[in-house]
Order: structure tokens, then C-alpha cells, then sequence
């Protein structure tokens, strides 16, 4: 099995589970954020595996159901299966549905020869927003998918959320990694087909065909060589700061008829009626330029001016 | 470009020695003002092709403040006189701005053949559910229960809803949106105002000193909050029964048809009547 493995990992994507040696289990991890279709990914697969003959084992965590936890799905199957959990070290494929979420699980992955499949989309979690004014830093994983190509030799990162939004459902990125990940199991093609036309909503088949098309037709095209440079269509995960062109809320006090409602609305809390009940922005250092202020003052009376 | 980003700024259309204006504090017509404005901005209209022409009560003041052209015309007669106006200068956009009292009561007949023709109008209804400027009579979309100068014991009227007679009329295209939503709604605006025939967008809007003090319904700040509660984005028909609304509301755009737009069809007439 070791062996097999090797020998896959020095061409592109060579399928792991090739059927012969399938005796050891393969494990299969997927992560991701909830709500985004970690389980709904996992059940495609582990169908997959039955049809196949094949044993199947998947424990997953959905205790995080609430959007925005981290959920994982374990998914082994061979010959025979006895744990249902993947150990530190021992996945043979890694698919992440989030960046980041990806990141935190690679010590999973089998080192040299594990495969490493992500979507570039990054899911900024709340805690990690130090500061809420535009393009100010936070705390998200800083690596980018020149970095960790670097690190694993496997790593196919593509930016299938923009891809599929482009395809017409943002919803089918989930497909568009199946797509990729059909590539490393050795499955017939069609049956990969058959199994998730079942698990979509028939109106969305025709888009979740062509994301699987364009998840395999990515991994054919994929050059290592390219990424090392940083020049992948992935390298857009690079942080883009957004530019901060607006000057602070400006207030014409004759126009103010004391309604309250920026002052209720401001997120947060900068602005306040003063003696005269007009509004003011007493905070100035808090405000992030959200303009709600300006768009709800329902008499004109603030302005966020444009930079010239 | 997100809307954070936008450069719009709302004063190049106003004229501003007329500010502050006459509406109350707090009131949910000067928001839809500037989504109206907001929408105008993004699609490039220049000022001299705009003509607004608006109805007699508060929503009807609304064109004194707009730097362009604009008339002020007789209770419940807007369509009326827009679709004169259309029909003689079809290069202007000509962009309605009406009450639900103006709209749908005086003038409920104007609207279903304004509908039914299909000229390529936009009509911007601004539903606060009461007749302000006049002091807070009932409107035929005053919700139940509510209570109005007229109606001093809850209104048990029923309900009318302006979108599905608009659509049942034949408006080429039919949205909804509230005030909070700003963005949206400005969205909504922006497609009725590039839709070729007649658009028909409701805007669900607060008055905050009549319809709001009487039924007690907060300040300002607390009413625009709370339109979220009587709104759903979808999922209008499988909702439960609400004390004030006959069900939850649907947003957005909520009816489009590609009907012959009427001007083109009379212009035809005229040529071929010449030819013949
Ligand atoms: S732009 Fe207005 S609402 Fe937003 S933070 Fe600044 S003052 Fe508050
Ligand atoms: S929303 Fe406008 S009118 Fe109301 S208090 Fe604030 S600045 Fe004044
Ligand atoms: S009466 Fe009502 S609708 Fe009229 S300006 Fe005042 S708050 Fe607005």
C-alpha cells in the first residue's frame, strides 16, 4: 500500500484508492464551516464507496450545525473497516471546503503522500476581526497556497466558490471539489455522475455537472511549477486591503431633525444628539465608515464625502 | 462596486435651498428618496432627461426637493398626467412618485390602466399605511386592527395588496422592498427604472408622527427596525396568519412580463394612420 501511495503521489494526481490494494482502508477527511455542505459532501462519498462494494465508516461532527463552527467528516473505507475515526497523520485525502479550516487540519494528512484539496474561499470567522474599520488586519491564516504547496507536494488549492458563482450557484463549489476529488479515487467517472445527481436539487443538476467537469478539467491543467511562483489563478487568497476613500460622517446640523435613528443605528455607538438635540459624532475614532448613518438619515443630513 | 464603496452623493440632486425639508422627523420618505436618487446615480441618467411627476400628500412633496424636472400635479392624477407626458416626450424618463392613499384610493384607477397599458413608466408607491399630510385618516392599506383618526376602534377593513393588483393589471415588472433595506430597495428601484413598460415598485415606508404615535409604535429609530418583522424575503404563501398584516410580505422583484410596451404601439399606429 505505502508503496502504491509513493508512486502516486510523484505524478498528478494518481488515483490512491486503486481497487486491488484498497485492502488497507483509505481515509478521506473533510472539513469545513458549518452550513457550507461538509456532511452533504461526505454522504456523496461514502454512497459512493457502498455502491462500490466497499465497507464503509464516516463519523462526522455536526455539533457546530450552528453556521459558522468548524465541522469535519471522517470517512474511511476498504475491505474491511474497523475504527470509524481517521488518526493524526493517516489521511490519504484532505478536502477543505474553507481555507483556513484546511489549514487547521493538515497534521491529518499522511505526510509526503497525502493529498491536500481546497477551496481558496476564505470564511472570515468573527473572532477573528481585531477591528472592524475597513482593511484593517485580522487575525485569518496568513499562509497563502504558494506556502503550503511548498509544504506538500499534493496540494491542489482552487478558488471553486468565484468558479461556481460564475457557473450560476455558489452552492455548487461543494461539486466542484467532488469533481477533484474524483480525480485521486480510483471510481468510474459516471458513477461519480449518477451518485450526486442524486444528492442535488434537480434544478441545479446541469450546474453541478459542469462544476464537476471543471473541479477534474482543474486538476489536469494543475502546474505545480506555476504555484511554487505564485502565480496560481488561486493566489487570489492573498489579502487585498480595501481602500479607505471616504472622509468621516459629516453633519448639517440645519438639516437635523433630531429623529434618533443614526444614533440608534450606528454600530458602533459613535454618534449622539448633543444639547441642542442635533447629532455629533462624538466617537470619531470608532467609526469604521459603514455608512449606515448616511443612508438612513432620512433627511440628508449626513454625508460621508468621497477622497479626491 | 459594493455599495460601501459608492461614490454617490445625494446632494448633487437636490435643490438645496429648499432644506431642510417638510417632512416630520424621522419619517421613511426622505430614505426612499435617496434610494430613488441612489438608484438614478448608478444607471447615469442625466438630470435634464429625468421628469418626476408626484400627487397631492406627503409622498407627493417629495419632487419639490428633487433638482430636475418635476411636477406636482392633482390628487390621485400622477399616472394621468405621466402618461401624457411619456407619450409626448418619449426620451424623458418619466418616473412617478405617488401615495397608497394617492395610488390606490383616488387614484386606484389610474394605476390598474396605467397597468394595463404598459408605458414605459416607473412608479414609485410609497405605503406608510395612512393618510398623513391630511392628519391620519385610514387608507386601503391600513393594516387591521390599527388604529386611525377614522377608524378610532382598529381598522377591520381588509387589506389591499398593491403588488398582486399591479400584477394582476399587467405591470411589466412588480417589486417590493422596505426603507431599512436601503441597498435593495434601491436595487429594486434600478430595475424598474431599466425595465421597458410599466414598473411598479411599493416601498414600505414609515410615518412616524401620525400613523406611528397613534398606534404606538416607538420612535423612529424603533419602526424602521421593526420592519423587518411584517417583511419576508420569500416564503409569502406558507406563513401563519399575523394580527396586523394579512401574512408576511414578500420583497424584491416579485413579477416580470415582456407585454408590448405601449408608446411603441402607439407610435406604430400614428405611422401607419400617415401612410394611409
Ligand atoms: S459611518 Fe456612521 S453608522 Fe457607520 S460607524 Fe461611522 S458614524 Fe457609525
Ligand atoms: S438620522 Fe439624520 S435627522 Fe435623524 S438625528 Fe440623525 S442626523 Fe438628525
Ligand atoms: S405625516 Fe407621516 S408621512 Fe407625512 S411627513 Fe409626517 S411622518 Fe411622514
Amino acid at each position: 500500500m505505502m508503496t502504491e501511495l509513493n508512486q502516486a503521489s510523484s505524478k498528478n494526481a494518481q488515483p490512491v484508492a486503486q481497487t486491488q490494494v484498497a485492502k488497507v482502508p483509505v481515509n478521506v477527511l473533510i472539513v469545513g464551516v458549518g452550513g457550507q455542505g461538509v456532511i452533504m459532501v461526505s454522504k456523496v462519498l461514502a454512497s459512493l464507496c457502498q455502491q462500490q462494494g466497499y465497507e464503509v465508516k464516516q463519523s462526522e461532527v455536526h455539533g457546530m450545525a450552528k453556521r459558522g463552527g468548524s465541522v469535519f467528516s471522517h470517512v474511511r473505507f476498504g475491505e474491511k473497516v474497523y475504527s470509524p475515526t481517521i488518526p493524526v497523520g493517516q489521511a490519504d485525502v484532505l478536502v477543505a471546503l474553507e481555507w483556513a479550516e484546511g489549514l487547521r487540519w493538515l497534521p491529518y494528512l499522511k505526510p509526503e503522500t497525502g493529498i491536500f484539496i481546497a477551496d481558496t474561499q476564505k470564511i472570515v470567522p468573527p473572532f477573528a476581526c481585531r477591528d472592524r474599520k475597513h482593511g484593517a488586519a485580522n487575525g485569518y491564516a496568513k499562509e497563502t497556497v504558494a506556502d503550503i504547496s511548498q509544504m506538500i507536494s499534493n496540494c491542489y488549492a482552487a478558488d471553486a466558490g468565484t468558479t461556481a458563482a460564475e457557473l450560476g450557484n455558489a452552492r455548487a463549489a461543494n461539486t466542484l471539489l467532488l469533481g477533484m476529488l474524483s480525480t485521486t479515487l480510483d471510481f468510474p467517472e459516471s458513477e461519480w455522475r449518477d451518485i450526486i445527481s442524486k444528492f442535488v436539487p434537480p434544478k441545479t443538476i446541469d450546474i453541478n455537472m459542469q462544476a464537476f467537469d471543471q473541479g477534474r478539467e482543474w486538476v489536469e491543467r494543475y502546474d505545480p511549477a506555476a504555484l511554487a511562483q505564485g502565480q496560481a489563478e488561486a493566489g487570489s487568497v492573498a489579502q487585498q486591503p480595501h481602500q479607505v476613500q471616504f472622509e468621516l460622517p459629516v453633519i448639517t446640523e440645519a438639516w437635523c431633525k433630531s429623529c434618533d435613528i443614526c444614533v440608534k443605528f450606528c454600530p458602533e455607538r459613535c454618534l449622539s444628539l448633543n444639547e441642542n438635540q442635533v447629532a455629533e459624532l462624538t466617537k470619531p475614532e470608532l467609526c469604521t465608515l459603514c455608512r449606515i448613518c448616511e443612508r438612513l438619515c432620512p433627511d440628508f443630513a449626513i454625508s460621508l464625502n468621497y477622497k479626491h | 462596486m459594493s455599495e460601501v464603496d459608492s461614490k454617490f452623493n445625494i446632494r448633487d440632486y437636490l435643490r438645496e435651498h429648499m432644506f431642510p425639508h417638510f417632512l416630520c422627523p424621522g419619517c421613511g420618505h426622505g430614505i426612499a428618496l435617496r434610494a430613488l436618487l441612489w438608484a438614478i446615480d448608478e444607471l447615469e441618467i442625466p438630470k435634464d432627461k429625468l421628469a418626476f411627476v408626484s400627487g397631492i400628500g406627503c409622498s407627493g412633496r417629495l419632487g419639490a426637493y428633487i433638482d430636475s424636472n418635476t411636477f406636482h400635479v392633482t390628487h390621485g392624477r400622477p399616472l394621468a398626467f405621466a402618461t401624457g407626458l411619456k407619450l409626448a416626450r418619449p426620451d424623458l424618463e418619466v418616473i412617478v412618485i405617488t401615495g397608497d392613499g394617492d395610488c390606490l384610493a383616488i387614484g386606484g384607477n389610474h394605476l390598474i390602466h396605467a397597468c394595463r397599458r404598459n408605458l414605459n413608466i416607473t412608479c414609485m408607491m410609497l405605503n406608510n399605511e395612512v393618510y398623513g399630510m391630511t392628519g391620519g385618516q385610514v387608507s386601503p392599506t391600513t393594516s387591521s386592527n390599527r388604529f386611525t383618526t377614522t377608524t378610532p376602534h382598529g381598522n377591520y377593513e381588509p387589506v389591499f395588496d398593491a403588488c398582486k393588483l399591479a400584477e394582476a393589471a399587467g405591470a411589466g415588472m412588480v417589486g417590493r422592498e422596505i426603507t431599512l433595506q436601503t441597498p435593495a430597495l434601491k436595487n429594486v428601484l434600478k430595475e424598474g427604472l431599466s425595465h421597458n413598460g410599466f414598473s411598479f415598485v411599493e416601498v414600505m415606508s414609515d410615518c412616524t408622527e401620525v400613523f406611528g404615535r397613534k398606534n404606538e409604535l416607538g420612535d423612529s429609530a424603533e419602526m424602521v427596525l421593526t420592519q423587518k418583522s411584517s417583511v419576508r424575503p420569500d416564503g409569502y404563501d406558507n406563513t401563519v396568519e399575523q394580527p396586523f398584516r394579512p401574512n408576511f410580505l414578500k420583497t424584491g422583484v416579485m413579477a416580470r412580463n415582456d407585454r408590448p410596451e405601449y408608446a411603441a404601439a402607439y407610435r406604430q399606429h400614428i405611422m401607419s394612420m400617415k401612410e394611409g
